[in-house]
């Protein structure tokens, strides 16, 4: 019956004017990795031109795997892409960038040893002659595009002198040289700080004013209220909810994120921690403590049952101060003790005999061997004190591993899997578990929940406030001022590597932190 | 027990498809040539693949921390020409040249590569390459270019004499073997070497001792290399100026033949013991069959290419995202 599919007024010449067909139309994407389904009906629908498109879910919901489709790094099972209401199929990346969808990944991807004009051409270099590169040619054209971004950046610069916001502007660049209509940021604000945010978001808004759509991917709530107009939220592999963002408030993204109703009441709302009075004798103290060029005079304190928060900027000294803490980093100066007994950090090793525990920003690089098990990394920084040719069996290290794996409600099918196929807040939580397991009475730790979503964000929390009931002393560093308030009972805030306030969590906002961090301590 | 059996069965995932080939290999070979199940040549494949054997087990501890030997094979030279000077010119006993030679092998791999390695973090590339090139030198100098003929009874015995019934070189081989799955599987060392290969960082903050765990690993490779030359030069009745460069190179094929990965931090010595008999075994039939030897390179050369490829597509998932994002990456720098 093909007529009633025009419904009853098919011959008015007005209605029969389709609506333009959206931007791009993604409907019914499934896609599996060998048993893993990744997605089973994934849609995404970018409405016109000019938009920014908001996409959040949790980690291992399936994000990675539509925008790699998208953006044709990944071929879907099942599915169509319509661009413009025109079907499409993308076999690599270069079908998609020739349609004009571009994508700028987590992680940058530039030559740093070649100019910043040099990278923005990258692939399309202006030539001149067989072979030869047009210089003039090559520098007139990425300073139009840096000009069109509204970039104050040298295009003769080297990448690699940049820092990580201006390298993730130079990659930005290079798919707007490449005339993309449709950009994709892959978690763009996960390594930025507030104001290199803000920077971020003016760029977003230029390319918006030229008629180009953004894909935005977040963890962070706060950012998708600022700027999306329309939000996807996926969960487990599936198209949970989506629609402009008028529709969406906190409360309803986390329940479709998480899959119920109230959900929001759970992991949402992080409960203040009741104040706790710590006239104990402080387990670690510092006093005047140097790093060479980074830290300058930092003296802090930490009793024990006591979160102590640690705010800055990125590049304020934080990650250093608790590096060098860990005797990960050379001290030039400095007093310290620990548990009343003079501690001068020379390497982990020897911190974590003295009963301190490091958590990395890092967690794949530093904090996990991604391949080895569960087991193993809960139980390396006990068994590394142990005789190392002595023979080992599952059984010693049993009590302790299902000690920690049911403690820290570590998801997994058993300890024997390796950490890498965990998704982000589980690995997180195994991380963190080796200290539990080592028993560590001092845990310091850099952005403890960085990378994971929602929910296992609320679990960690509640685990590092279980830590610090049965008595341990936790330095947390994070660029999440929100998060310090809510987890630490005392707010040290960092300024060019000097600890400049320090606020009890009560008094402080995220405004005034926001204020101290940057430097200004009076109004 | 089965749970035990079924855990072997599971650690062989990675060298299953050049456990296949051995198989294959060895039912062709026994079908086509009437010699080739004889005892005396099954303990001519294994003699002849002995000293590939030790250096083998020992490789692949470097490779699991994340390095390769280059300088195995001169060290096997020159620890042979020590031993040749030694028995020759001093009244030392030859057991004491053979400890002697051990030793000196486990000094040349833990202070020398180990050291600059481990303790500098220097390249293991360059270091092995620079230690290869001037113990090539020295042995050319010190042996002043001539075969030194030996024919002590002590050392003979290891190279050729009989143990009940089998060749001493295979029985050492089978303890060498069991030693290195001990080691690797049983120990905390063995454990750290997959730690500090998986990633050196977090070992580190993990408290492992990163420096001594590769020590130990160039240590082992070292030794290995000592007890192979004493092999080498007993099976020989002399010792050769001749430096088997080749020898380190085929040890690294062995070992990636067997699912260790160069890239560090997975794999293992039953792997080692399945890619080293692969060469054996097409060394061996081939000869038999009377097909030029050469042609073992060249098979075993497309096998390795076509193992590791092979892994990595019927490979697990994170190895195969792995795969993915370097394309990626590779793709992206280009676009």
């Amino acid at each position: 019956m093909p007529f009633t599919r025009h419904g009853p007024d098919w011959w008015n010449p007005v209605t029969q004017m389709p609506p333009a067909p959206p931007l791009l139309e993604l409907t019914g994407i499934a896609k599996r990795y060998g048993g893993v389904r990744a997605l089973k009906r994934g849609t995404l629908v970018i409405s016109a031109p000019g938009v920014v498109h908001g996409l959040i879910g949790e980690n291992g919901s399936g994000k990675s795997t539509i925008l790699g489709i998208m953006s044709g790094q990944v071929r879907p099972d099942e599915g169509s892409i319509r661009l413009n209401g025109e079907a499409m199929q993308f076999v690599k990346p270069l079908d998609a960038i020739g349609h004009g969808i571009a994508m700028v990944s987590q992680e940058t991807a530039l030559a740093p040893d070649l100019s910043v004009a040099e990278n923005i051409l990258l692939g399309h270099r202006a030539e001149r002659g067989p072979g030869g590169i047009d210089w003039p040619a090559t520098r007139r054209k990425a300073a139009e595009v840096l000009a069109r971004l509204d970039l104050d950046i040298d295009p003769e610069q080297l990448a690699g002198t940049l820092s990580p916001d201006r390298q993730q502007m130079i990659e930005i660049a290079r798919a707007i040289s490449m005339d993309a209509r449709i950009l994709i940021l892959d978690e763009p604000t996960s390594s930025l700080t507030d104001d290199q945010v803000r920077v971020l978001f003016k760029t977003i808004a230029v390319l918006k004013a030229q008629g180009v759509s953004v894909v935005f991917v977040s963890h962070r709530l706060a950012e998708m209220f600022e700027i999306v107009d329309e939000l996807t939220v996926l969960r487990d592999g599936e198209t949970a909810a989506s629609g402009p963002m008028s529709e969406f408030d906190v409360q309803r993204i986390v329940d479709e994120m998480v899959g119920r109703a109230g959900a929001w009441e759970e992991v949402g709302v992080p409960e203040r921690r009741a104040r706790v009075s710590h006239n104990a004798a402080p387990v670690l103290e510092v006093s005047e403590l140097n790093v060479e060029g980074i830290v300058r005079d930092a003296s802090l304190t930490v009793a024990p049952g006591e979160i102590v928060g640690v705010a800055g900027l990125v590049g304020s000294g934080r990650r250093e101060l608790l590096e060098a803490l860990f005797g990960a980093r050379s001290v030039s100066s400095g007093e310290l003790a620990l548990q009343g007994k003079p501690y001068t950090p020379s390497n982990p090793r020897s911190a974590i005999a003295r009963g301190m525990g490091y958590l990395p920003p890092d967690r794949k690089l530093r904090g996990l061997v991604l391949g080895r098990s569960i087991r193993d990394n809960l139980t390396m920084s006990v068994t590394a004190f142990l005789p190392r040719l002595r023979s080992h069996s599952r059984a010693q290290t049993e009590d302790v591993v299902q000690r920690v794996m049911s403690g820290m409600r570590v998801r997994a099918e058993s300890p024997e899997v390796a950490v890498g196929t965990l998704s982000g807040g589980n690995q997180q939580k195994v991380a963190l578990g080796k200290w539990l397991a080592a028993g560590s009475t001092v845990l310091l730790l850099d952005e403890p929940t960085r990378g994971v979503d929602v929910a296992a964000k609320a679990e960690i929390h509640s685990l590092l406030r279980e830590a610090a009931e049965s008595n341990a002393a936790l330095l947390v560093s994070s660029s999440e001022n929100e998060e310090l308030i809510a987890l630490c009972d005392r707010i040290l805030v960092m300024f060019r590597g000097a600890i400049i306030a320090s606020v009890p969590s009560a008094d402080a906002s995220e405004a005034l932190l926001s204020r101290y961090t940057g430097g200004h301590l009076s109004e | 027990m089965s749970n035990v059996l079924g855990h072997a069965w599971a650690s062989t995932r990675r060298f299953r498809p050049a456990l296949a080939l051995v198989i294959a290999l060895f039912i062709v070979f026994a079908a086509t040539q009437s010699t080739f199940l004889g005892p005396r040549n099954l303990q001519n494949l294994l003699t002849a693949v002995a000293v590939l054997w030790i250096v083998s087990m020992g490789m692949t501890f470097v490779t699991i921390v994340g390095g390769i030997d280059l300088s195995a094979g001169a060290t096997v030279a020159f620890i042979g020409i020590f031993i040749g000077k030694m028995v020759n010119y001093t009244p030392i006993p030859s057991w004491v040249v053979i400890i002697l030679a051990i030793l000196i092998g486990i000094a040349v791999g833990c202070f020398i590569n180990g050291a600059l390695i481990g303790k500098l973090g220097m390249s293991f590339f360059v270091v092995t390459l620079a230690t290869m090139t001037a113990l090539t030198g020295t042995v050319n100098l010190w042996s002043n270019n001539t075969t030194e003929v030996i024919t002590d009874r002590a050392i003979s015995w290891i190279g050729v004499e009989r143990v009940f019934g089998m060749p001493t070189p295979i029985w050492i081989m089978i303890v060498i073997f069991l030693l290195a799955l001990f080691v690797q599987n049983r120990t905390y060392f063995g454990r750290d070497l997959y730690a500090v290969g998986g990633s050196i960082a977090a070992a580190k903050l993990s408290g492992i001792r990163v420096e001594r765990t590769v020590m130990a690993a160039y240590a082992i490779v070292g030794g290995c290399a000592g007890l192979a030359s004493v092999i080498a030069v007993g099976r020989i009745g002399a010792a050769s100026p001749q430096v088997e460069v080749d020898l380190p190179l085929q040890a690294a094929a062995a070992v990636l033949l067997g699912g260790t990965a160069l890239a560090g931090g997975s794999g293992g010595v039953g792997g080692t013991a399945v890619g080293v008999l692969f060469i054996g075994l097409l060394q061996n039939g081939l000869s038999i069959s009377g097909v030029q030897s050469y042609w073992q390179q060249v098979v075993t050369g497309v096998i390795l290419v076509a193992a590791v490829l092979g892994e990595r597509v019927t490979g697990g998932r994170v190895r195969k995202g792995r795969l993915f994002g370097e394309l990626a990456k590779q793709r992206k720098a280009g676009l």
